[in-house]
């Protein structure tokens, strides 16, 4: 009896420990008065949203004030690499996209550290811990026009290569915007998967062009030369596929999260084709990271714990809680209307090999541009 | 006996420290020697750093290769440009096209700019007056607002979205020719770019004394004889000049060819070199970049050649001076019709566009109903635009205003003024050495697209060079930039301007007893400001709208109205991007009545 309760107590104890090391002590007051005396913070970050969520702050902690700065993350890097080099430290935060290049030059170089409030641990997967905090997923998909169209008009990524999508599929520039470089090298990587796709679709194995090394380079190949139409920017796509009264509108590869543009303008009518073999879409991470050397660390802290929201998605993380956007928290419902990121079919970017091999894939583009 | 040695050596040194006193009181010898060390610093050490970074390893090459050491010695990216299966697309095709739109563009817009500033400074052509203040405007609305007018005119359904004007009122659709490519990327720019011929003819023009005109008509020469004989031979210069900064500017612009030509894939060497630099293989954008620049080099040389800068003319003297208007008779309202077509295409239907656009709710929903002043004075509102306020109560973008009209001003005055001092030293110190020197380097910035010159500023001022501290992050060093950028266009003027000046006028003070500042300030300086003058304006106005240059380079606290202009549009906050652009045409617009005022008060 005497042992077992013991052994309760001890068990009790270790739920205990392992208890408070979950929710360990987020001391938000010490960072907050440590925080007001640093009196601001500077963040780079690759959205305009920024400036939602650093409103949001400076209203929960008054005395600390946000400058948020919006830029292309490939300028962020740039831009964090000279101030570095110059000893001319600016930002306090950096929140982009392109992990790839963010951990290679600035991550391995020390230039940039991780940084997890101790209170999210539990709550967010070590994937998107390590080697920098994931704030969010996105997805980049196929849209296509639901006012013309009543049904998905795509079931395979294979059949944007066909007669019957010839000069209608609508890409954004990837010499242009680094995201749709992670997207080709990604199906390049899935190689397989898109041969296997290629035999259910036509009922016969690929072959493949002379030189061209698998059936990802295949497909990037067949869709250049079906007239595949390139796009400066991603807002442009959703425009192109989604403009109310098209004759003949076209599809388009485009940030899950563009639908949001359908609020700004009520003439767009567009939806994801949330169902194509062999995936619908490719997530792609944004990273937030601390740079090193800034001057406000205490509250570039509180405003990445503040960034992460809290397990209804919250006042700090709200500009995000939107439709293909995919939160990280374990603890966070998807937001309404949207499935989560496991039940929908994607591959995932790997920053690695992004690193290793985006060139490559980016260079057979430009190779076949014709 | 060592006595007369040493005396003989002391008289030998000092003959020839006397000789070096007397090389070096020749003012613009000084000035020459000044000018040089400026260049060195602006000029050659950016481009000693672009031939140095192509032979070197970066960090970021270690994704193309793995045998990739940074900071090692390699030909890697010589062998990208020229011997690898991407050579065919970044090098050969996409120089076709630069070299075949820049030729076009240039020579229409010689032609437009040329005629138009010959018909105000010569002729009794009504309202003279406004549409020489208008001739610029063309050229302050942001290209990219000429391609998307032309879009919204002649866009076919290729790349989906809403049909053109054309389509929707003819119901014919445009063939692919006409909507994207080189078409519409020759027109475009071409109407974007007849102000430089515009500026620098017709200032050449108001100084040409009529009566060399006159003399010829006396000779009984036919009005096209004097045209071809007389006056032309007279703008040469002029007309070289701004042939050469056409071309040159033409073949490093991304903007327009990259919207209206990515279609229907038609890549120009600026696109390639935009995108190598983003993403981060600036090496192989610094080798196109030389290719840009021996091809710039090639034509200036093959006009210099076949019109012989020596055949410039003397027409500033210290006589009389006269401009008589020929009468335009029955010509003159056909004629004022064609130039109102011209400023209706160029500047009117832009800017209607422009500023319509500002005041929809939704982007590209032209209907009135839903026109609205929410993105000029709405106060922060989460529905719309993100939450930010409209840019008249936007905190960020006033600041960003001033900081684009000190930057504009700054480089406009320290470039006009280092303008004249070229002119000065190039042409008084002609057929010499150090002259050549100072003209060459000063011009190799025009060369060098914006994007490269900005890249190679931040890769050598982020650090600290001997005693120059790093710059990076501070005013002065995108200033720095705009100078060095722009200094080929003020020196350009300075030389046309300072060519045209006899030396006699500076001769005879001279002789008068005048001190070089006094002569320079007194005559040098008045003789010239009507060219220095325009080099001024064209300076201000490219730095309000200088982007690719800087966006490496400004802070957010150096940020200026463009690069937020450019974040907005990425976004597709038309509205928004829009209305700074009408803000800088505001400014900008301002900016020249102020100069043109200025100058007139300095007795031009």
């Amino acid at each position: 009896m005497k042992k077992a309760l013991s052994v309760l107590c001890i068990l009790a104890l270790v739920l205990c420990i392992t208890g408070a090391g979950v929710a360990e002590t987020f001391d938000e007051e010490a960072l907050y008065a440590a925080a007001k005396k640093e009196g601001e913070v500077n963040i780079y970050s690759y959205s305009s949203r920024v400036f939602k969520f650093g409103k949001t702050f400076e209203a929960k902690y008054p005395g600390v004030k946000v400058n948020g700065f919006d830029m292309d993350s490939p300028e962020i890097v740039t831009k964090v690499l000279a101030e570095q080099s110059a000893k001319n430290y600016v930002a306090d935060v950096i929140f982009l996209k392109d992990p790839a290049t963010v951990v290679n030059e600035l991550y391995h170089k020390k230039l940039v550290y991780n940084y997890v409030p101790s209170d999210l641990v539990s709550l967010i997967p070590a994937m998107y811990r390590e080697p920098l905090l994931v704030h969010h997923a996105s997805v980049d998909a196929l849209v296509y026009n639901d006012e013309k169209m009543s049904a998905f008009p795509i079931k395979s990524l294979w059949d944007l290569t066909t007669e019957a999508w010839k000069g209608r599929t609508i890409l954004s520039d990837p010499q242009k915007m680094s995201e749709f470089v992670e997207v080709l090298a990604t199906i390049v990587q899935h190689s397989d998967e898109m041969a296997a796709d290629y035999k259910r679709v036509f009922g016969k194995e690929i072959v493949l062009s002379p030189g061209v090394e698998n059936a990802g380079f295949e497909w990037i190949l067949r869709l250049l030369n079906n007239d595949v139409i390139i796009l400066g920017s991603t807002n442009s796509v959703s425009e192109a596929v989604g403009l109310s009264d098209q004759a003949n509108p076209p599809v388009g590869l485009t940030a899950y999260s563009r639908l949001r543009d359908k609020e700004k303008n009520p003439n767009l009518k567009f939806d994801v084709i949330t169902k194509v073999e062999p995936v619908m879409g490719v997530a792609t991470e944004v990273v937030v990271a601390m740079v090193k050397g800034g001057a406000h660390p205490n509250a570039a802290k509180l405003l990445i714990h503040w960034m992460m929201g809290d397990a209804k998605g919250g006042e700090g993380y709200e500009p995000y809680f939107v439709l293909g956007n995919f939160a990280v928290r374990t603890d966070v419902p998807p937001p309404k209307g949207s499935m989560s990121l496991s039940e929908l079919k994607l591959w995932k970017a790997d920053a690695d090999y992004v690193w290793n091999e985006g060139q490559k894939v980016l260079d057979f583009w430009v190779t076949h541009l014709k | 006996m060592p006595k007369p040695a040493v005396s003989m050596e002391k008289r030998g040194t000092t003959i020839r420290f006397s000789r070096v006193k007397n090389y070096v009181r020749q003012p613009h010898i000084v000035i020459s020697l000044i000018l040089l060390v400026i260049l060195l610093i602006i000029v050659i050490l950016p481009f000693a750093k672009m031939i140095e970074d192509s032979f070197v390893w970066q960090f970021a090459d270690t994704r193309l290769s793995r045998n990739a050491e940074p900071g090692g010695l390699t030909l890697f990216h010589w062998k990208r440009v020229f011997a690898s299966a991407l050579t065919q697309n970044i090098l050969f095709r996409p120089l076709m096209n630069s070299v075949s739109t820049s030729l076009s563009v240039s020579l229409l817009a010689m032609f437009i700019g040329s005629f138009l500033a010959l018909l105000v400074s010569r002729t009794d052509l009504p309202f003279k007056k406004i549409i020489a203040t208008m001739a610029v405007l063309p050229y302050v609305i942001p290209s990219y607002i000429h391609a998307l007018a032309w879009l919204n005119l002649f866009k076919n359904s290729r790349i989906g979205g809403a049909a053109g004007v054309f389509q929707y009122l003819t119901g014919i659709t445009p063939p692919d020719w006409l909507s994207y490519g080189y078409f519409p990327i020759v027109v475009t720019l071409s109407i974007h770019y007849f102000p430089f011929t515009f500026l620098l003819v017709s200032a050449a023009l108001t100084s040409i004394d009529s009566r060399l005109e006159e003399s010829g008509e006396i000779l009984g020469a036919t009005r096209f004889h004097i045209l071809r004989r007389i006056t032309f031979p007279l703008v040469l210069p002029a007309l070289l000049s701004s042939f050469i900064l056409t071309f040159s500017r033409v073949l490093g612009t991304f903007g327009t060819p990259y919207f209206l030509g990515t279609p229907v894939r038609y890549y120009t060497l600026a696109t390639q070199i935009y995108s190598n630099i983003i993403n981060r293989i600036p090496s192989v954008g610094y080798i196109l970049a030389f290719v840009l620049i021996i091809i710039s080099s090639a034509v200036i040389y093959i006009n210099q050649r076949m019109i012989g800068k020596s055949k410039s003319f003397v027409t500033i003297a210290g006589k009389g001076f006269r401009v008589t208007e020929t009468p335009l008779g029955k010509l003159s309202y056909p004629l004022l019709c064609l130039i109102i077509l011209l400023f209706i295409a160029s500047v009117i239907l832009p800017l209607v566009l422009l500023v319509w656009q500002t005041l929809t709710l939704y982007p590209n929903d032209y209907s009135i109903k839903h026109l609205t002043l929410l993105f000029w004075i709405g106060e922060a509102n989460t529905v719309f635009a993100e939450g930010e306020a409209g840019i008249l109560l936007n905190p960020a973008i006033i600041r960003a205003a001033w900081n684009s009209i000190k930057l504009a001003l700054v480089a406009s005055v320290i470039a006009g003024f280092l303008g004249i001092f070229v002119g000065y030293a190039v042409v008084k110190g002609r057929n010499t050495k150090l002259a050549y020197a100072v003209e060459q380097m000063s011009f190799l910035p025009y060369l060098v697209p914006g994007i490269a010159f900005g890249a190679l500023y931040l890769a050598l001022f982020s650090h600290r060079i001997g005693p120059l501290p790093a710059l990076y992050g501070t005013f002065a060093l995108v200033a720095l930039v705009c100078i060095a950028k722009n200094l080929p266009f003020t020196g350009r003027a300075g030389i046309t301007s300072m060519l045209q000046i006899g030396s006699e006028l500076e001769e005879a003070s001279e002789t008068l007893g005048a001190r070089w500042i006094t002569r320079f300030r007194k005559i040098i300086l008045p003789l010239s400001i009507q060219g220095a003058i325009s080099g001024f304006i064209l300076v201000f106005i490219t730095v309000m709208r200088e982007l690719s240059l800087i966006i490496l380079l400004v802070t957010p606290e150096t940020r200026t109205l463009t690069t937020m202009t450019f974040r907005y549009q990425e976004q597709g906050y038309t509205q928004f991007s829009s209305a700074i652009s009408v803000l800088i045409i505001i400014i900008v617009v301002f900016g020249e009545l102020i100069s043109r005022r200025f100058g007139k008060k300095n007795g031009i």
